[in-house]
């Protein structure tokens, strides 16, 4: 007796259907809520050189019509943004709630570059992969923007950002700066040290750690550079900084683990070179369990300032620039001060006296940002090449 | 009865050495995620994971992708397996090679090649959620397949089909209201053993950029130091009962079948 | 007699009905009969090949063609000599044959105890299904675990250290080459107890008898008889150790953030950006792997297709 023909063909084409929504993808409500195509996203078929900025979306005039239209895009897409790092867990909750955008946070952990990796890696996908906007390492503001990775935009209070702290046509930013220190777990660690050259005592065998790799951090790459100017090198000479690692590495003292708060507590990386913000808003979060103290070197004390940039391929870009304007706000200023992080426009929030008396009371002295030394960009630049090119020859991260 | 003797104690050596290798880092564990109060055990590290909201948003969605992979296996599978075992018994030695794939393209270069082809125009999948649903697949198929197989080959289907078949049934009929019923423990198993998998893969979902459970996990590690371990109990359990109750259903463990990806 | 199911009754010459007197399927029937029986594995092979064989065919075919012009090329293939993949290679290898002698070893030991050792019925139940379950904890937990148990304040290191014996401060880090190897043995173990118990379930008590009754030893009797028949299967389970080690990456990954040189990092790192600097030298990365895991299945099959005769599994 054969089979009913039309019951087969309705289970055969089932199977088949099935299968090609399996294949192309439609049938999945775990997409996150609407995506729709942004507001006149620039499209470039190829890396808008640097010269002619991509047209900014037009109905971008104005807070409102921003407003409008980044709410319209619905998302942004953030990189590299630890909530404990200067405080950005407040400041991403604070977008959120003020504008009610979905934010898609991808790889918290990434360094400096994973983030530049990230922007190259996506150029053609509009998805939760590809980053709208990045926090990176100044040296990263210029090379970004020589690879035409980047599109330039200027904030509200742009004229408040210092002029040697940003790109004058509006790439990158800075947006808040610190100091080196070393983060000691002080239940592990009984002596503190108080210099650099203190970290090659045999005391601190293993214990030596920094919060990133190297080759692709910009806080490791910021250590490696304060050591140079520790141990007879300068802005100029980043070379004696891989002479002290490799000191270091020869002598048992560095351990070759990515330093984290969780490291840190664990005791498995006691010592770890950390911004200052990073490491004090460990301090406060450890309350007590493990005791962290936070020590400024005597000697190569180096302040680094981070920028921001919006991804020339961003998915959201009106989202991205919604995301700048709060950043840049006092509101989101003073989020990074909470964080420890000064922000950049400081010097202006202090002269117009909003900065709150408490968050003033909670700094650390300034004579430590008075010391520090402060690299210019192309110090920066040659340094970093230096130091990036320079770590596998002197230390190396590979196993026996 | 003295070789008898000697070998049992030799046996009980080994065993209780090996029993010391498994159990002492389960215990070390739990232990340590008991510490997050300084001097006093306490489950503050669990609470703490349950109150962060990421903890939900990961779960859910490793939840759901793994709904959706056990939907798409079976409907991908269950037909297959069926008519293979019923009518195209040649087409063996081909199942058999591709259930051979997922072990032979380990989860890394899958994710590789699957970001190779289909992260570009006219194919961009990398986008959606159903191109990790489809690695997930692809990834659980031949235990989803063997399982089913299996339960397959344990019943009489041809002579079930042919029973239903003389009183007018449909074959979809057939497959999902008569063979179907009969494969619970075998298609039990399967779900399980997919849902296990998903929770706890790490590499497709780091790798194409999605906010799974194992991931999150990962990521707590940066910043936390007790919830990880507590997490990592959590972890444990998840996936020890959905495998327990596998055995408990008394699904068949076939060799190789680590779940991939998750390593 | 009219065919059933058509919608209206005929007569049928002689020429339509074929020897037994039914009616023969018209070739167009015939073909549609076919292609309906085929058409129900169409979904299955389909979504194999857009998810499995097509990635891995791309991965082939993009090793052996040229970075711009897409000419064919060896240069990818040439290039893996680079000193840190080779390296690379190096230690994934040593961690996968290391973790494969010592898991299969100890495995064996393990199985052996709980089939021939004589131990307790629930014994056995108890560890397979505890080797079923621990087979299957492997990436970010397990090495979460590690880190509790022999991190720098893991629970036995401390407890070591409390009765005078200081790991870290003898140099050991759970973080290298050793620790791994210690990890991956978590799952490795279980897997060879599962792989291997089969086989020494079929070995029949009548052999060892046998061999008593003719005067032999214990060890004449594993040299002589049990050894030579478990030979092939227990080198093709380790050879699936071998290959199961080399693809690990989410454990690897969890327990040292990446930073251990094995080629599954290089081809993530090669994923998440290009490290290599060169897409086709990942490519060609990916196919070493692969091809590396090709062999070992390959002799695993034969070897437990050999085992076979004796163990008749």
């Amino acid at each position: 007796m054969k089979p009913n023909r039309r019951q087969f063909l309705r289970l055969a084409a089932f199977a088949g259907g099935a299968g090609l929504l399996a294949a192309c993808g439609g049938a999945t409500p775990a997409a996150p809520t609407s995506a729709p195509a942004p507001v006149e996203a620039p499209k470039p078929t190829e890396a808008p050189k640097p010269t002619d900025a991509p047209a900014p979306a037009p109905a971008a005039s104005g807070m409102d019509a921003l407003i409008e239209a980044a709410k319209k895009e619905g998302e942004l897409n953030t990189i590299a943004l630890p909530h404990d790092w200067a405080n950005y867990g407040e400041m991403i909750e604070g977008f959120k709630k003020k504008y009610g955008l979905k934010i898609n946070e991808i790889n918290p952990d990434a360094g400096s570059a994973d983030e530049v990796e990230a922007i190259k890696a996506n150029k053609d996908n509009k998805g939760p992969q590809a980053p709208d906007v990045i926090d990176v390492a100044f040296t990263f503001g210029g090379s970004t923007k020589k690879e035409g990775l980047i599109q330039p935009y200027k904030v509200a209070t742009w004229d408040s950002i210092p002029a040697n702290l940003k790109d004058p046509e509006g790439y990158w930013y800075g947006d808040y700066y610190g100091v080196l220190t070393f983060e000691v777990n002080a239940d592990v660690v009984k002596t503190l040290p108080q210099d650099w050259s203190d970290l090659l005592k045999p005391e601190y065998k293993g214990q030596v750690a920094l919060a990133g790799d190297p080759r692709k951090s910009g806080q490791a790459i910021a250590a490696v550079y304060a050591a140079a100017l520790a141990n007879g090198g300068s802005l100029d000479n980043a070379e004696p900084g891989l002479k002290f690692f490799n000191d270091l590495n020869k002598a048992g003292n560095f351990v070759p683990v990515i330093a984290k708060p969780a490291t840190i507590a664990k005791g498995e990386t006691p010592i770890a070179v950390r911004w200052d913000y990073n490491a004090m808003a460990n301090r406060d979060q450890s309350a007590g369990n493990p005791k962290i103290e936070v020590i400024v070197p005597k000697s190569g004390v180096l302040a680094g300032v981070y920028v921001q940039a919006i991804s020339a391929y961003a998915p959201h870009p009106n989202a991205a620039k919604l995301w700048m304007e709060y950043l840049y706000s006092d509101e989101g200023q003073l989020t990074w001060l909470k964080g420890y992080a000064h922000p950049i426009r400081w010097d202006d929030m202090l002269k117009r006296g909003v900065i709150p008396q408490d968050l003033l009371a909670k700094l650390p002295p300034a004579e430590g940002y008075a010391k520090a030394s402060y690299p210019t960009s192309s110090q920066l630049d040659s340094s970093k090449k230096k130091i990036t090119e320079g770590w596998d020859k002197m230390v190396g991260a590979d196993v026996k | 009865m003295g070789i008898q003797k000697s070998t049992r104690w030799i046996a009980w050596l080994w065993l209780v050495l090996g029993a010391m290798y498994f159990v002492v880092p389960l215990i070390a564990t739990a232990e340590f995620s008991l510490r997050a109060k300084k001097g006093v055990y306490s489950l503050l590290a669990y609470q703490n994971v349950f109150a962060q909201s990421k903890f939900y948003e990961s779960f859910g969605f490793s939840l759901q992708m793994a709904a959706l992979t056990i939907i798409v296996g079976m409907v991908l599978v269950l037909p297959t397996a069926y008519w293979v075992n019923l009518k195209l018994p040649q087409l063996r030695p081909v199942i058999e090679f591709v259930t051979l794939l997922p072990f032979v393209v380990p989860a890394v270069v899958l994710a590789y090649g699957l970001i190779k082809i289909y992260s570009r125009p006219p194919l961009l999948l990398t986008p959606s959620p159903a191109l990790l649903v489809a690695g997930y697949v692809a990834l659980a198929l031949p235990y989803l397949y063997r399982s089913i197989d299996a339960g397959l080959r344990a019943i009489d289907i041809k002579t079930l089909t042919e029973a239903a078949q003389s009183l007018g049934a449909s074959p979809a009929n057939v497959l999902f209201r008569v063979i179907a019923p009969n494969l619970r423990v075998a298609l039990l198993s399967g779900a399980f053993l997919t849902f296990a998998t998903v929770i706890g893969e790490y590499t497709l979902a780091s790798l194409l950029v999605w906010p799974a459970f194992a991931p999150y996990i990962n990521l707590v590690n940066s910043s936390k130091v007790y919830e990880p371990s507590a997490l990592a109990v959590i972890s444990f359990l998840l996936t020890w009962g959905s495998i327990g109750l596998i055995q408990a259903l008394g699904g068949r463990r076939s060799d190789s079948s680590q779940l991939a990806g998750t390593r | 007699m009219a065919a059933a199911g058509s919608s209206s009754v005929r007569l049928l010459m002689p020429s339509e009905l074929n020897a037994n007197g039914i009616d023969a399927p018209t070739t167009a029937s015939r073909l549609w009969g076919v292609v309906k029986t085929w058409l129900v594995v169409v979904p299955f092979f389909l979504f194999a090949f857009m998810f499995l064989v097509l990635p891995a065919l791309s991965i082939t075919v993009g090793s052996f063609s040229d970075n711009d012009t897409g000419a064919f090329t060896l240069a990818n293939i040439i290039e893996l000599r680079r000193p840190s993949i080779v390296s690379a290679y190096s230690v994934s290898v040593r961690i996968s044959v290391v973790t494969a002698l010592l898991g299969g070893v100890f495995g064996f030991l393990m199985a052996w105890a709980v089939s021939l050792g004589q131990l307790p019925r629930w014994v056995r139940s108890a560890l397979l299904t505890f080797s079923g379950v621990a087979s299957n904890f492997a990436g970010v937990p397990l090495a979460f675990a590690f880190v509790a148990t022999i991190g720098r304040l893991g629970a036995v290191t401390v407890l070591l250290k409390a009765l005078g014996v200081d790991l870290y401060g003898a140099g050991f880090s759970l973080y290298t080459f050793i620790g791994l190897c210690l990890t991956y043995l978590y799952f490795q173990l279980p897997l060879m107890i599962l792989v291997i118990t089969p086989s020494l379930d079929g070995m029949k008590t009548q052999w060892r008898e046998a061999c008593q009754s003719l005067g032999g030893s214990t060890w004449q009797f594993w040299r002589f008889i049990a050894l030579p028949i478990l030979t092939p299967p227990l080198l093709g389970a380790m050879v699936l150790l071998f290959g199961n080690a080399f693809g690990a990456y989410a454990t690897a990954y969890a327990l040292t953030s990446g930073q251990i040189n094995l080629v599954t990092m290089v081809i993530g790192q090669q994923i998440s950006g290009d490290a290599l600097h060169n897409p086709g030298l990942g490519n060609a990365l990916a196919l070493g792997m692969v091809v590396i895991m090709v062999i070992s299945v390959a002799i695993y099959t034969l070897l437990s297709r050999r085992s076979a005769r004796w163990l008749n599994r």
